[in-house]
């Protein structure tokens, strides 16, 4: 059987993590290729709904990239953000998920190599957890 | 934008398709005339559902229509029985609907059976009005054989809806056996019953009984509970528990004018009784600085009845809860807990209540240097977020089930 190969959704801000995923490609850096990012214009962009949507179409892992604390490119959008990813998290985790599952992380526009650790990381914790627990209609 | 909302339905292939008015019609058994806007719906237009006083039915109904009367059918699945109370609601009105309709099925108040049901024939029914979610084999059944027979099928009431609290056993991890273990033996005044007289093996129902006059046999209960709209297809949504009196006058003046006048049914897949916007549009509250620090529950404070209840730290679903009701329970003092739903604009109704009342609290000043357990010891002041969030929804949540971690290799 070939290696569980993770799907996993990265909603990236526009102005700094999707800036930093940018450097970290510039820079050429090595990285796992199981995330596929979505861009938003903010951290707090990012409805609950989107991340509910992304696991009940099949993915094994969701990860939030914001600015950093007080670097908000609209004040205070990433602690909004950071609220509503904690309680989300409770939410996921009555559900009976691992709340490692959901990962919010701040990514800055220069951190070309935060990203490329951070998003390898979480892969490795997604193919420790195993594919998602949620069964897809039809199975 | 009208009384009636619009409702996105799920077809059998999956994919969300929304219902609107002018779209095609599908009822199946019949057809129906286009919609041309029936006066009523006019009328709705200009005022809010909540503002519209009940239908007046007997205006309508001067005698048994000419060519007699219709037949109506009312059933529960898995309910609690206060949709068939709220019809009721109608006070006097329920006169003319005797006159109107000859009632051929309503479990708690008429003698119709399952037999006298399944010898009509398809589409004999002019209206079902079904609350409850389908939970059972026999709920299953018996949606399906009333589909079969009615013109129109209203789906009554937020169980029906949206799975309403029954659906919410899918949170349960060992679905149907979890279930009936806990009720049968673990629950104080079963197991003592069963410590006292069936020490050895407790007894629980079984699906099926050799009985020496024949087989007996008892509905199975589903591991997931399920919508009405999951099950069979639907004509209209009453959403509400229970739904409004205005709400239900309307259907019934609706299916009423249709009966006598001819006048053109609301489009398939309507809402009735809901407006566009939620429920804080319509809750007379002051709004003040909506900002949480401490959360409490409506008895443990004076409530304040001018000032809104999220200015209070009460957790009201308002903001994420579609209007119509009037804000009967916000008026009285008591947070909205959901029941009408969510706005046609989202699905998950749960969502956008933790995406609100997360946002409520306030930014602090350490929050730049703040460690992410405060930020977590912070929202754990929500205590059973899903339970909250999603009491009358799970069934039409994108996740509806609990689920249960492998574990890696």
């Amino acid at each position: 059987m070939s290696e569980f190969e993770p799907r996993i959704v990265a909603f990236c801000c526009n102005w700094c993590s999707y800036a930093g995923a940018d450097g970290a490609g510039v820079a050429r850096l090595q990285m796992p290729t199981n995330f596929r990012i979505i861009r938003t214009m903010c951290s707090a962009r990012v409805d609950p709904e989107f991340i509910l949507r992304s696991l009940a179409k099949g993915a094994d892992g969701v990860i939030v990239l914001g600015c950093h604390p007080a670097d908000c490119h609209y004040i205070g959008g990433n602690y909004r953000a950071r609220r509503r990813i904690a309680l989300i998290r409770l939410v996921l985790e009555q559900y009976g998920f691992d709340p490692k599952r959901l990962k919010l992380e701040w990514v800055s526009a220069s951190e070309g190599e935060k990203f490329q650790k951070t998003l390898t990381d979480f892969v490795n914790t997604i193919k420790e957890l195993g594919p998602t627990p949620l069964q897809q209609e039809g199975e | 934008m009208s009384l009636f909302g619009r409702f996105r339905r799920k077809d059998k292939t999956g994919t969300v398709k929304e219902t609107a008015k002018g779209a095609k019609n599908e009822v199946k058994s019949k057809p129906v005339p286009p919609v041309s806007g029936g006066s009523y719906v006019k009328t709705a237009g200009s005022v809010s559902a909540a503002q519209l006083p009940p239908a007046d039915l007997g205006e309508l109904l001067p005698g048994a229509p000419q060519n007699g009367k219709i037949n109506l059918a009312i059933y529960w699945a898995a309910a609690c029985g206060g949709c068939d109370v709220s019809l009721l609601d109608t006070n006097e009105r329920i006169l003319t609907i005797g006159d109107m309709a000859n009632i051929v099925m309503w479990p708690i108040a008429s003698d119709g059976k399952e037999h006298d049901i399944a010898e009509m024939e398809d589409g004999e029914i002019t209206v079902s009005i079904i609350s409850g979610a389908v939970r059972n084999t026999e709920n299953e059944h018996m949606v399906k054989l009333l589909r079969k027979k009615s013109k129109i099928v209203v789906c009554y009431g937020s169980c029906a809806c949206f799975g309403g609290s029954p659906a919410l056993a899918n949170l349960v991890p060992g679905g149907k056996n979890e279930i009936l273990d806990y009720v049968y033996k673990k629950i104080p005044s079963t197991a003592s019953f069963q410590a006292d007289y069936h020490p050895n093996s407790p007894v629980v129902p079984q699906a099926k009984y050799e009985a020496p006059e024949g087989e007996l046999v008892l509905p199975t209960l589903y591991d997931t509970v399920k919508t009405l709209d999951q099950v069979i297809d639907v004509d209209y949504f009453v959403p509400g528990c229970p739904p409004m009196q205005e709400s239900i006058s309307h259907m019934l003046k609706a299916v009423a004018d249709f009966a006598y006048n001819g006048v053109a049914l609301p489009p398939k897949g309507t809402i009735i009784g809901v407006v566009t916007k939620t429920l804080c549009e319509q809750c007379p509250r002051r709004k003040e600085y909506r900002r949480i620090t401490k959360i409490v529950e409506p008895h443990e404070i004076d409530v304040d009845p001018d000032l809104c209840l999220m200015d209070q730290g009460i957790l009201c679903l308002g903001p994420a809860t579609v209007g119509g009701c009037n804000a009967r329970c916000t008026k009285a003092g008591q947070p909205c807990r959901g029941c009408y739903g969510p706005t046609t604009a989202v699905q998950e109704q749960g969502a956008s209540a933790l995406t609100a009342i997360a946002s409520l609290f306030p930014v602090l000043d350490e929050d730049a240097t703040m460690e992410e357990s405060k930020v977590i010891d912070i929202m754990t002041t929500i205590k059973d977020p899903l339970g909250y969030f999603y009491a009358f929804t799970m069934g039409k949540s994108l996740i509806k089930k609990s689920v249960t971690e492998k574990g890696g290799k």
